[in-house]
């Protein structure tokens, strides 16, 4: 749904239906339905501990999510988050343990992570690589680097208040939650918004045309990948501050499972369409698929192949949703 | 029309994938036969019926009795403390035993495939032996005989091989040993009666396998009240361990007493879990793990004990058998090599060596490790 | 009136194909081959060339479909977990279902194929973009790999199935010969038939291709089974390589495959790309972690290299090629 068509539909009422019809709205309907259909079978799983559990623990990748939607809508990808994810972890760890005041080490990951991406944003926007590639050599660089520094030892000596994902805002909503929301609304806020924000649109829809109006795509896409870095530091402090140990390597398969989320939520590889509050619902519905599968008994063999038809029916499902609007 | 068929067919995916798991509860065990040990405490080893030798040879391997040689390890993966542990072990023994040279080099992730390439790259850099830990018993067979072939001394720790495609190899403990001292645990610390479930790595590692058959086994034989809920298979990775074992005492909530960790990734996952969970002292906790990665849930006396073997110890065995069979000393049929500190390790099973016995942390030690 | 140049009088630097990508890079690699040899004297070895051939087959198979795949402005991610549902599929189906050997690898091949034939057609069909299909088929093919193996391994082949991935013929490893013959087909097939050029034209536009009454439909559904298809014969020759089942084989293979095939000069973009490029990308990056082993890097510090090395060739070959094109 563009910005566009639903100040549009809050003209006609019979278009804000289908507004409501939107991929955000059908994952927050699957999220809801998904929880009351496991409840039938274990009850256990509606338990608020249990809610929470999920939600906390998975944080960290909706969080990601959002900064990886920007890249896509910009009609781009992103496949080294993952490794920057494990490092900058890393760096935050080491910093904490070598006693830097605890600001600086939940700061450092941020800094590190818009630095690390703006670079390969530029790589891409002034050298005219394709983000694939400079991605993928990055993922590399990125993953040796991690090994010969630290030989995978893990970090076990952090202080107590280094752990920044158990603090509790009011003494109630767990930092990782309020992150995750705070994230997903600035960002949507901003993307909808301002003209920086709606520049991204711009630029992944048709560079050329946007470049006409006079938004400049080189500046837009550092912007964007700084942005994604932006994000993918704090990914990396919930990340890091969840557990009392830091296992200084790289999370297997977390780029794949960041850019599942944003492209279950809606956002589109084409570029230019799509919502970050559409990737937070995805990221939430994805993690809880994995909680669901072991209250089902679900065969751990099976899980995958579970959750692979999962993604593919709501990707299809969306894909077909899209041309009967598209021809309305 | 064509979206009606599609869903269709994969929600009958869906269906047949649920209906199967009804079928058939995945426990993580593999289906080779399992040897329990005496129930009674202490080492009571059921005496094994002396196996006829059944390594490798190498052909043609020059004779470089007392002479330098050079050894090159390739471990399951580098840049995890386990495998940083062993090397350091083997460092150790070469400058103990003062003519060997060791390097240890490997894949950055635990694939066969990848290790496979780097261990046919040293036998193109020509060395006098390789040590090995091996991703797949099976797929590493045909690249060690080939060294075999060209008269490299092949070695193994850790993770065995066919033994046909090495030499020998070393184990660290022997598989009912662990499963005895991991059940023993469990049920010294949860209670004899009561349910427990295990979180293990994935599920096409060996080493798991056996040692949770081997954990089926005797507590079967030993401890029959004790009763499993579930296994689940947890990656690599620390967080996403974490999530699944919260998951776990989420769903049986009281029902569960204790969780075993299968992996130096699973148990401090584990740890972790129910320290969040705050049920240290209701849920046992008992595991393999590396010593550092434990230090902050044992010294919280959240978790009583932490079984291993000392992989230092395991690197430093393995080089000083390598130099043992290059110097002649340890011929096919022999019943014990001699390990410089480690005294005289015995031989079982017919190429292999035992290590010895499974190792406990405890709050009492833990601090005298750092791996 | 001012007088528009015409081409003939634009001055150039040197020949065209001199400077066109895939002569650069075959250029590095020349240079990069040179240096290793001579910082090792085991690397420029026949025993040892071959050998690296032997191990490169695996990936160079799905290499070239992947190319056509690029060329015509479509990626498919789900390369390595075909690989691994048909290494699964060989021998659960010989040992499960009974199967004679070379029927099992038939029905593998066929298991490939049509997982290959599901990806082209509900990316042509229900236009699900080809980033998204395969990365949901990523892990379907792979959840069935698990699903069906339940982890188990099925070892034990008669002789005669590791000839191809173990022995040699005529002095050349077996697989290799495979992957030669396929690389030849591959080569002509784009560089000489209607079907070749069908890919370069869908992938600059593909509307226009379309409204050229070429069948694009029909061209992509093919070069989508022909990528399952060789991701099957690569999972055999795995199989007999290696001489056993695992359901993790194959994972990462896709990452492997595209970084030969970009490296090669394919653009991600689409309409642009040769199979010689894509042979002169596998044959760097395996050569280059073969080199640098050999001289004693470690596999960490080799895989920040591979990563440099991507990155840069990228960098010069394109920007050699931006400037003959006068962009």
């Amino acid at each position: 749904m563009t910005a566009a068509s639903l100040t549009r539909a809050g003209a006609d009422p019979r278009r804000l239906l289908k507004a409501l019809v939107s991929q955000e709205a059908l994952l927050a309907i699957a999220v809801i339905g998904l929880a009351i259909a496991v409840g039938f079978y274990n009850p256990r799983f509606l338990a608020t501990r249990n809610l929470s559990d999920v939600l906390l623990g998975n944080a960290y990748i909706a969080v990601a999510a959002v900064g990886m939607s920007m890249v896509i809508i910009s009609g781009n990808i992103d496949i080294s988050v993952g490794s920057l994810i494990g490092v900058l972890a890393t760096v935050s760890g080491t910093l904490a343990v070598d006693g830097a005041p605890i600001i600086v080490t939940w700061l450092a990951p941020l800094v590190v992570g818009m630095l690390v991406m703006a670079l390969q944003g530029a790589i891409v926007a002034y050298l005219r690589i394709p983000a694939i590639v400079v991605t993928l050599g990055m993922l590399s660089i990125l993953k040796g680097g991690l090994i010969s520094a630290t030989g995978g030892k893990w970090i076990t000596d952090l202080p107590d208040s280094f752990h920044l994902a158990d603090i509790e805002i009011f003494g109630l909503l767990p930092m990782p939650v309020f992150l995750m929301i705070l994230a997903a609304f600035l960002a949507a806020f901003w993307m909808r918004y301002s003209a920086s924000g709606r520049a991204i649109y711009a630029v992944g829809g048709n560079a050329e045309a946007a470049r006409l109006c006079g938004i400049s795509q080189p500046r837009t896409i550092v912007m964007v990948f700084a942005l994604h870095g932006f994000f993918a530091g704090i990914a990396a402090l919930l990340y890091a501050t969840q557990l009392r140990v830091i296992q200084s390597t790289v999370p297997p398969n977390l780029e794949l499972t960041i850019i599942t989320a944003a492209v279950v939520g809606g956002v589109s590889i084409l570029g230019g369409v799509g919502t970050v509050i559409g990737s937070t619902l995805a990221a939430v519905l994805i993690a809880e698929i994995a909680s669901a599968l072991v209250f089902t008994d679900v065969s751990p063999y099976w899980i995958r192949a579970v959750q692979g038809a999962l993604i593919l029916i709501t990707v299809i499902a969306d894909i077909l949703r899209r041309r009967r609007m598209a021809g309305a | 029309m064509k979206l009606r068929f599609a869903a269709t067919l994969l929600s009958a995916t869906l269906l047949a994938g649920t209906a199967y798991a009804a079928e058939k509860r995945w426990d993580g065990a593999d289906d080779l036969p399992v040897n329990p040990l005496a129930c009674s405490a202490g080492e009571a080893s059921a005496a094994p019926a002396a196996k006829p030798y059944d390594g490798g040879q190498p052909t043609g391997a020059p004779d470089k009795s007392g002479k330098p040689i050079s050894l090159v390890d390739v471990p399951k993966l580098i840049g995890i403390g386990y495998f940083n542990a062993t090397s350091k072990g083997m460092q150790d023994a070469a400058k103990a035993l003062g003519n060997v040279s060791a390097k240890t080099d490997g894949p950055t992730e635990a694939k066969i495939d990848e290790q496979i390439k780097f261990i046919d790259n040293t036998i193109t850099s020509g060395v006098d032996g390789i040590l090995f830990a091996a991703n797949d018993p099976v797929a590493i067979a045909p690249v060690l005989k080939k060294a075999l072939s060209k008269g490299i001394h092949v070695v193994g720790y850790d993770a065995n091989s066919s033994p046909d495609a090495r030499e020998w190899f070393i184990n660290q403990a022997e598989f009912n040993g662990i499963a005895k001292a991991m059940i023993d645990s469990m049920a010294k610390e949860a209670g004899e009666d009561k349910s427990f479930a295990i979180v293990t790595s994935t599920f096409t590692t060996p080493n798991q396998a056996r040692w949770i058959a081997e954990m089926g086994a005797y507590a079967q034989k030993c401890h029959p009240k004790l009763k499993w809920l579930e296994t689940v298979e947890a990656q690599e990775d620390n967080n996403l361990s974490f999530n699944q074992a919260t998951t776990l005492i989420n769903k049986y909530g009281d029902k569960l007493s204790g969780l075993f960790g299968m992996t130096s990734v699973a148990t401090p996952a584990s740890s972790e879990a129910v320290t969040k969970a705050k049920l240290c002292g209701k849920v046992a906790v008992v595991g393999l793990a590396t010593p550092n990665a434990m230090k902050p849930y044992v010294n919280t006396d959240c978790v009583k004990s932490v079984v291993l073997w000392n992989p230092v110890d395991l690197g430093y065995a393995a080089t000083y058998v390598m130099r043992a069979v290059v110097d002649g000393k340890l011929k096919p049929g022999a019943t014990s090599v001699e390990a410089g500190k480690l005294g005289k390790l015995t031989v079982v099973n017919g190429s292999e060596i035992l290590l010895g016995a499974p190792f406990i942390f405890t709050k009492q030690n833990i601090k005298d490790f750092d791996f | 009136m001012s007088e528009i140049p015409l081409p003939s009088t634009v001055k150039r630097v040197a020949p065209w194909w001199l400077i066109r990508h895939e002569t650069m890079l075959a250029a590095i690699l020349l240079v990069a081959l040179i240096v290793l040899g001579a910082l090792n004297n085991r690397f420029l070895t026949l025993d040892n060339l071959l050998n690296q051939g032997r191990l490169t087959t695996e990936v160079g198979l799905i290499a070239l479909p992947m190319t056509f795949i690029i060329i015509a402005g479509g990626i498919d991610l789900s390369v390595g977990s075909i690989v691994g549902l048909c290494a699964i599929m060989l021998g659960y189906s010989w040992k499960n279902f009974g199967f004679p050997l070379p029927l099992a690898i038939c029905f593998s091949l066929g298991i490939g194929a049509a997982a290959g034939f599901f990806n082209g057609l509900v990316i042509t069909k229900v236009k699900v973009p080809p980033l998204i299909m395969t990365i949901a088929t990523l892990a379907l093919y792979r959840g069935f790999a698990e699903g069906i193996s339940q982890a188990h391994s099925v070892r034990g082949y008669p002789e005669w199935f590791y000839f191809i991935g173990q022995s040699d013929l005529i002095g050349v490893p077996a697989q290799l010969w495979l992957l030669l013959i396929a690389i030849v087909v591959a080569g002509i097939a784009l560089d000489r038939t209607t079907f070749g050029r069908t890919l370069y034209a869908i992938g600059n536009n593909e509307t226009a291709a379309r409204f050229s009454g070429l069948a694009v439909d029909r061209v992509k559904l093919i070069i989508y089974t022909l990528s399952g298809l060789m991701a099957g014969l690569s999972a055999c020759v795995l199989v007999s390589r290696v001489t056993t089942t695992r359901s993790d084989m194959g994972i990462g293979y896709e990452l492997d495959v595209i970084a030969a095939v970009v490296l090669g000069g394919t653009s991600i973009f689409g309409g642009l790309g040769t199979i010689w490029g894509t042979i002169v990308g596998l044959a760097m990056i395996q050569l280059l972690k073969d080199g640098l082993a050999l001289t004693g890097v470690k596999g960490d510090a080799t895989i920040v290299v591979i990563g440099a090395v991507l990155i840069l060739s990228t960098l010069v070959a394109s920007s050699l090629q931006r400037r003959r094109d006068g962009v």
